[in-house]
């Protein structure tokens, strides 16, 4: 399995999580036992199995928009920086 | 502490007064949470002032609800509104919820008194409760041992008498696990009978609210009163729900109970004894044990860890600082802002996040993501067959009983294994329960697990109320 090749810290790195280096190590020991474990998968024959079953559950309501003020200002309380009636985030573009 | 049944009959009849049974739990709480960490914050002068106003409400002569009363944990990745939800991470600390989780606004309308919110894993990844920002959990029938997880506040809160009941949330067992190691009765119904609106979702396909109570019968008034379709969660079933605690059957005649072929190979001796002296037991009661047969469950373990990893990456990506969490001041662009702001994370969560995204990801994608995910309909067909033999499964909880603190540290594969019976549920989106069935030599309690198909719970419940009273 290609997997197994996979390097813990290129893989944080695409992820966007930062890992110290002590983690780095652990992680890189534990995710080479995990995909190596995982590797089994490869040994089913799947070939009856349609790529996309869509479970009964799946059920689907119109999408229609609606607007609740009240929750609309919780939601933008909960926010840590604010104004006005608007969410306020630094700008980092 | 008296079970949720009975509070909720004492309350309903003036036996009893919500206040009573509020101040009773409340009182256990305070002397036992010091040494058992099951609680992460209560809520007691607002509990006591909903018990108040349910009693007024009886003394006015108004009909209580069928959980009239009844004080109830709930995990800590469930919103109530204007409360705080951590789901036990730094990334979460100072989170309030703005709206309700639909199964706490049944709860309240069905007049239980919710008292606080539960330990947990962070973010419900784990199976032993050791990575709560809150610190372990400890079981109560011994508490150098985990009392499992990720729901371990939940299971331990209800074992210690703390209250007679309490939510969880079961992606791979983390409603089931927990029950077995602390002695106590665990259900997560089928996939879809209970709405995820307002629980913080881990595994979007697996994920599913349970019950954690001192009995079947509690358990099944609890769920009853949880299931049914939800116009907010597109995944909840519109079947209709039974009274599950009115329709046990006079007996077990005639039940055909599989015991999948392979199942207790590798189990160590006194959990297998346990499992196979309940199947005499079953026997004893009248059913019938058949052997079924699910040969791809063996998958079950490395299946759900992919399209669990997989989900999370995607449903923790909100966790950015913008829509949720933290947003560290320092960051000076894109990339730092993300990074930065996920520094919050536990390890454990960090790791899940990174395999997830390794599995989803271009190169990967085919030979690990969809074939879990294949694999994973292979299982779900598996079940399907053995359920034209059986009606119910029977197998362990969990391989083992609760584990020492601390134990397995270094070897989080081992920790994995625990949920090699649960996960089979999850994956397959069946209905399970767990049900205490002895004790192993050190005093430990042993977890008995049966299966139904999905929208069949009335008969795992069936069976585990029959076996319970036989115990």
């Amino acid at each position: 399995m290609r997997l197994e090749q996979d390097n813990a810290a290129q893989c944080a790195r695409m992820a966007k999580i930062r890992l110290t280096e002590e983690e780095t190590a652990v992680f890189q020991r534990e995710m080479q036992e995990l995909f190596g474990w995982v590797k089994q998968l490869a040994e089913v024959d799947v070939s009856s199995v349609e790529e996309t079953a869509v479970s009964r559950a799946a059920y689907l309501r119109p999408d229609e928009p609606v607007c609740d003020q009240a929750l609309s200002s919780e939601l933008v309380n909960a926010f840590n920086g604010r104004e006005n009636s608007c969410a306020k985030v630094k700008k980092v573009l | 502490m008296r079970t949720v049944f009975e509070i909720a009959q004492a309350v309903q009849t003036g036996k009893l007064t919500a206040r009573q049974a509020v101040a009773e739990s409340l009182g256990k709480i305070k002397e036992l949470n010091p040494q058992i960490n099951a609680f992460v914050e209560t809520w007691p002068e607002e509990a006591l002032r909903r018990a108040d106003e349910i009693d007024a409400r009886r003394a006015r002569g108004e009909k209580l609800g069928p959980l009239a009363g009844v004080p109830v944990g709930i995990k800590d990745n469930i919103l109530y509104k204007g409360h705080k939800a951590s789901c036990c991470s730094k990334m979460l600390e100072n989170y309030v919820a703005p709206y309700s989780a639909t199964v706490v606004e049944k709860l309240l309308a069905a007049d239980a008194v919710i008292v606080g919110r539960t330990n947990m894993d962070e973010f419900a990844m784990g199976s032993s409760n050791q990575t709560s920002v809150y610190g372990p959990v400890h079981n109560p029938v011994d508490f150098g041992r985990v009392p499992g997880g990720s729901s371990g506040g939940s299971a331990a809160a209800v074992a210690a008498g703390m209250v007679p009941a309490a939510l969880g949330t079961d992606t791979g067992g983390s409603v089931r696990q927990p029950a077995a190691f602390c002695g106590v009765v665990g259900v997560k119904p089928g996939y879809g009978r209970i709405s995820r609106y307002g629980v913080v979702a881990f595994s979007s396909s697996a994920d599913q609210v349970g019950v954690l109570a001192a009995d079947v019968k509690s358990a099944a008034l609890m769920l009853e009163t949880l299931c049914g379709r939800d116009e907010n969660d597109s995944t909840s079933l519109e079947d209709k729900v039974p009274s599950f605690s009115q329709n046990f059957t006079p007996s077990l005649a005639g039940l055909r109970v599989g015991m999948p072929k392979g199942f207790l190979d590798d189990l160590g001796e006194e959990v297998k004894e346990k499992i196979l002296a309940a199947a005499d037991k079953l026997k004893d009661l009248g059913a019938q044990i058949v052997e079924v047969e699910v040969p791809h469950a063996k998958y079950s373990a490395p299946c759900y860890y992919i399209i669990t990893s997989a989900e999370a990456s995607s449903n923790l990506a909100r966790f950015d600082g913008i829509r949720y969490g933290y947003a560290d001041p320092a960051a000076q662009n894109l990339n730092d802002q993300y990074e930065l702001d996920r520094a919050p994370f536990g390890f454990e969560v960090k790791k899940r996040i990174i395999i997830g995204s390794t599995a989803l990801k271009a190169e990967n994608y085919a030979e690990c993501y969809l074939q879990a995910v294949k694999v994973r309909e292979l299982i779900k067909r598996d079940f399907a067959k053995a359920f034209e033999k059986a009606d119910v499964i029977l197998t362990p909880t969990s391989p083992t009983t609760a584990f020492r603190l601390g134990e397995h540290k270094d070897n989080p594969l081992a920790v994995y294994l625990a949920d090699l019976y649960t996960c089979q549920g999850n994956i397959g989106g069946l209905a399970g329960i767990s049900v205490p069935c002895g004790n192993d030599g050190l005093g430990l309690p042993v977890g008995l697990q049966f299966y139904g198909p999905i929208l069949q719970e009335e008969k795992i419940l069936n069976a585990a109320y029959h076996f319970e009273k036989a115990l």
